[in-house]
């Protein structure tokens, strides 16, 4: 049996934050159970607070869950095995601006474990990828919104993933842009690897997913195959409307 | 994992905690030592917090020596106060000779020079420095030997071995027996070291003037010239110079 | 553990060049402008003791702006790295926790160390143009500096991860460093205070570091090893209290 991307099992995460007198809690998600199977590119849509970053962060181990259990192929996601296949693009990602796109790569690339030729290949190759090479000598202060989201994608793809994540991977950007970054990943789910990208774009996630999991205030409302959406009459849009409603 | 990171943390805290009680020992004397007037307190609070004693001792010095550079109002002293352990054993005209020298060297009353003097001291005993400037002063400028030791004695407290300080006290007691070659030979070794003040180069310069060796007078004075960053002392050990010159005599 | 250890490395130098690029020749410019200017003061108002002055002036100038850089720096950095999201980018990654934090707190200290040795350098040139030789203890007076900042940089690391603000680590950092440097007057207090309150000034003589014992010039001479080993055992234990709220912390 194939050991699932991702796993979780009766997850709940609340926030809890001090107070002068107390504290103030507030749910993120609550008692979520879904899987992703290795190769499969899997949507997360849902309206602002839904959970999509909680279920992000609770992929990446920057948050911990309240209960229940998430793991990464098999592992939890803090486990360095965990870690070392799964790449992350966050919402707006940030790279000092001073830097040139190359050195950022290089930087991240170290930290995933690479090293010498093997990250000078590395870095040459997300480069070309995502289509940075034409600006390899600017400055990322020099960088348009299209082209720090390519850079914050070239860093996912460094270490070469099982499973991407993706946060709002299209946002802002141009239809250009999202036309290449569509190519993009089509083409790297081709080689076998898992995307999960969540968006308020629901043509997009429409285009690119086999699935699609909808979240309406921390939980699953829905679990929809394409084959649902293209049935139905309004669509992954009609569907979305409905369960959010 | 979290919590032995926190018990690990504990142990080599208390571990640097243990070191540090077993080998400090402070090289400044108590608080309770330090005395200060209300005007100065805030920058001492700021020495120690800053851990900067030595520097607020300097700004201390610069006090003390702006207050005793500055002539006094009203009666002051008189020039017959200073020097005036060397009196007895010369004339009339040394007397006058040494009159005038004390203008030269600063005399006068300056009641707030011995605590000025001490504060620094109490913040910061090793300035030795300071601690011979001010009772070079006090024994040799304003005749108030008793202070100058008390102060030397005080930096003696923390620096027992400080030979500097002790040439100096000795120098003071035999002033206070009126003995001027004695007082030549207790600070004769000070007068090549950087911290001897101007001062006591002065006072040898003159004794030897005194006891007729006009070649080491000159040459002090030529020292004073090139080492001295005091321009009134500078100014009078050119004078000095050019009239040793009239006579003939050069720096040996 | 070699990996991990690359990853120190790696964060470290990465620190080191933010750092750097991050207004730190300003700070140059402003040291020199205040050494050229107390230097000429000295000259005028120290008379015969210039040197001294200078020398003193110099280095607790060079220290406090130091202090200053170090404590901004390693107060903001996690939070500003939480802010910009950059953290997520690290944390997603197989870098452990620990490494993390031990590649900023080594980056913090290699610019301490560099911002040191550039601005005494600068002073030394200072004090030849004025005529004066390089102090004796000088070296080791700014080796014990950097000791202190190692101290007081692991303590605000360990500070700005539970505080709320960059203001309130710099608030508290700095009133670690002035408790720091008045161990003398603690344990003259402790040793003089009956009951409860000399119970508390004894425990405080624990818990905060002392400061003094790295005031080189004040002792006159060099720094005794067991000052290196009480530097090295208060930063990591400030290190290690940093690592145990880094842990589990959220971001």
């Amino acid at each position: 049996m194939t050991v699932p991307a991702v796993s979780f099992s009766g997850v709940g995460k609340v926030y809890k934050r001090p107070r002068l007198l107390g504290a103030q809690f507030t749910t993120g998600i609550r008692d979520l159970s879904f899987e992703l199977q290795p190769g499969e590119i899997t949507g997360l849509l849902g309206l602002n607070g839904a959970g999509k970053t909680t279920i992000m962060k609770l992929i990446t181990g920057l948050l911990f869950p309240t209960s229940g259990k998430v793991s990464v192929f098999g592992y939890a996601p803090s486990r360095t095995e965990a870690k070392a296949r799964v790449g992350y693009l966050p919402e707006l990602p940030y790279f000092p601006p001073q830097l040139r796109p190359v050195e950022a790569l290089a930087y991240y690339g170290r930290l995933s474990g690479l090293s010498g030729a093997t990250l000078s290949s590395a870095v040459g190759a997300a480069m070309s990828r995502t289509g940075l090479e034409p600006h390899a000598g600017k400055r990322v202060s020099e960088f348009s919104k299209g082209m720090l989201q390519r850079l914050g994608l070239a860093q996912a793809l460094l270490h070469g993933p099982d499973l991407l994540l993706l946060d709002e991977p299209v946002s802002g950007l141009d239809p250009l842009a999202i036309h290449d970054i569509r190519g993009l990943l089509a083409g790297l789910n081709g080689e076998g690897r898992a995307i999960f990208l969540s968006s308020h774009s629901i043509s997009e996630v429409e285009k690119l997913c086999s699935r699609v999991l909808i979240m309406v205030r921390g939980s699953l409302a829905r679990t929809v195959l394409r084959a649902e959406w293209e049935a139905a009459p309004g669509g992954l849009e009609g569907i979305f409307v409905e369960a959010v409603k | 994992m979290r919590l032995l990171a926190a018990c690990a943390a504990l142990l080599a805290w208390t571990a640097g905690s243990a070191v540090s009680v077993s080998v400090y020992r402070s090289p400044f004397p108590p608080p309770s030592d330090i005395h200060v007037s209300a005007e100065g307190a805030a920058g001492d609070i700021l020495a120690l917090a800053f851990g900067a004693r030595r520097l607020f001792a300097d700004v201390w010095f610069i006090r003390l020596m702006q207050y005793y550079g500055t002539p006094e109002a009203g009666p002051g002293g008189t020039p017959g106060d200073s020097f005036a352990w060397l009196l007895p054993k010369t004339g009339g005209g040394a007397a006058e000779e040494a009159a005038e020298a004390a203008i030269n060297n600063g005399a006068g009353r300056y009641p707030d020079f011995f605590p000025l003097a001490m504060h620094i001291l109490q913040l910061d005993p090793s300035f030795t420095g300071a601690a011979l400037y001010g009772a070079a002063s006090l024994a040799f400028n304003m005749n108030r030997p008793g202070e100058a030791e008390a102060l030397l004695r005080y930096g003696l407290r923390y620096h027992p071995h400080d030979w500097k300080s002790l040439k100096l006290l000795t120098a003071i007691g035999y002033s206070r027996s009126r003995d001027p070659s004695a007082v030549a030979a207790s600070i004769a070794p000070l007068l090549k070291d950087p911290d001897c003040p101007v001062m006591l180069k002065q006072l040898a310069a003159f004794l030897d003037k005194k006891a007729g060796n006009y070649a080491e007078a000159a040459a002090l004075y030529a020292d004073i010239l090139t080492t001295s960053r005091d321009p009134s002392y500078a100014s009078n050990a050119r004078k000095e110079l050019a009239l040793l010159a009239a006579r003939g005599i050069t720096p040996r | 553990m070699r990996r991990s250890f690359s990853t120190v490395v790696s964060v470290a130098l990465n620190s080191f060049s933010e750092n750097v690029r991050n207004k730190f020749f300003a700070v140059f410019a402003v040291f020199a402008f205040a050494a050229v200017y107390a230097s000429v003061l000295a000259g005028v108002m120290a008379v015969d003791q210039e040197a001294r002055v200078l020398t003193d002036f110099g280095l607790t100038l060079i220290e406090l702006i130091a202090l200053a850089y170090a404590l901004f720096n390693a107060s903001s950095v996690l939070l500003r790295e939480a802010e910009t999201k950059t953290i997520y980018l690290v944390f997603s990654r197989p870098v452990p926790r620990w490494a993390y934090l031990a590649g900023k707190l080594a980056g913090s200290l290699l610019t301490s160390a560099v911002m040191l040795a550039l601005m005494g350098a600068m002073h030394l040139l200072l004090l030849r143009l004025r005529g004066f030789p390089p102090p004796v203890d000088y070296a080791w007076a700014l080796a014990g500096s950097l000791l202190k900042l190692s101290v007081i940089t692991s303590l605000a690391f360990f500070v700005s991860l539970f505080s709320t603000s960059a203001v309130s680590t710099l608030v508290i950092s700095g009133v670690i460093w002035t408790a720091g440097h008045f161990a003398i007057e603690t344990r003259f207090l402790a040793e003089h205070s009956p009951g409860v309150k000399g119970g508390l000034l004894k425990a405080a003589i624990w818990l905060i570091p002392n400061f003094q014992l790295f005031n080189v010039r004040d002792s006159g001479g060099t720094l005794p090893l067991a000052a290196f080993a009480t530097a090295a055992l208060w930063t990591v234990g400030a290190g290690l209290a940093a690592l145990a709220l880094l842990w589990r912390k959220e971001f």
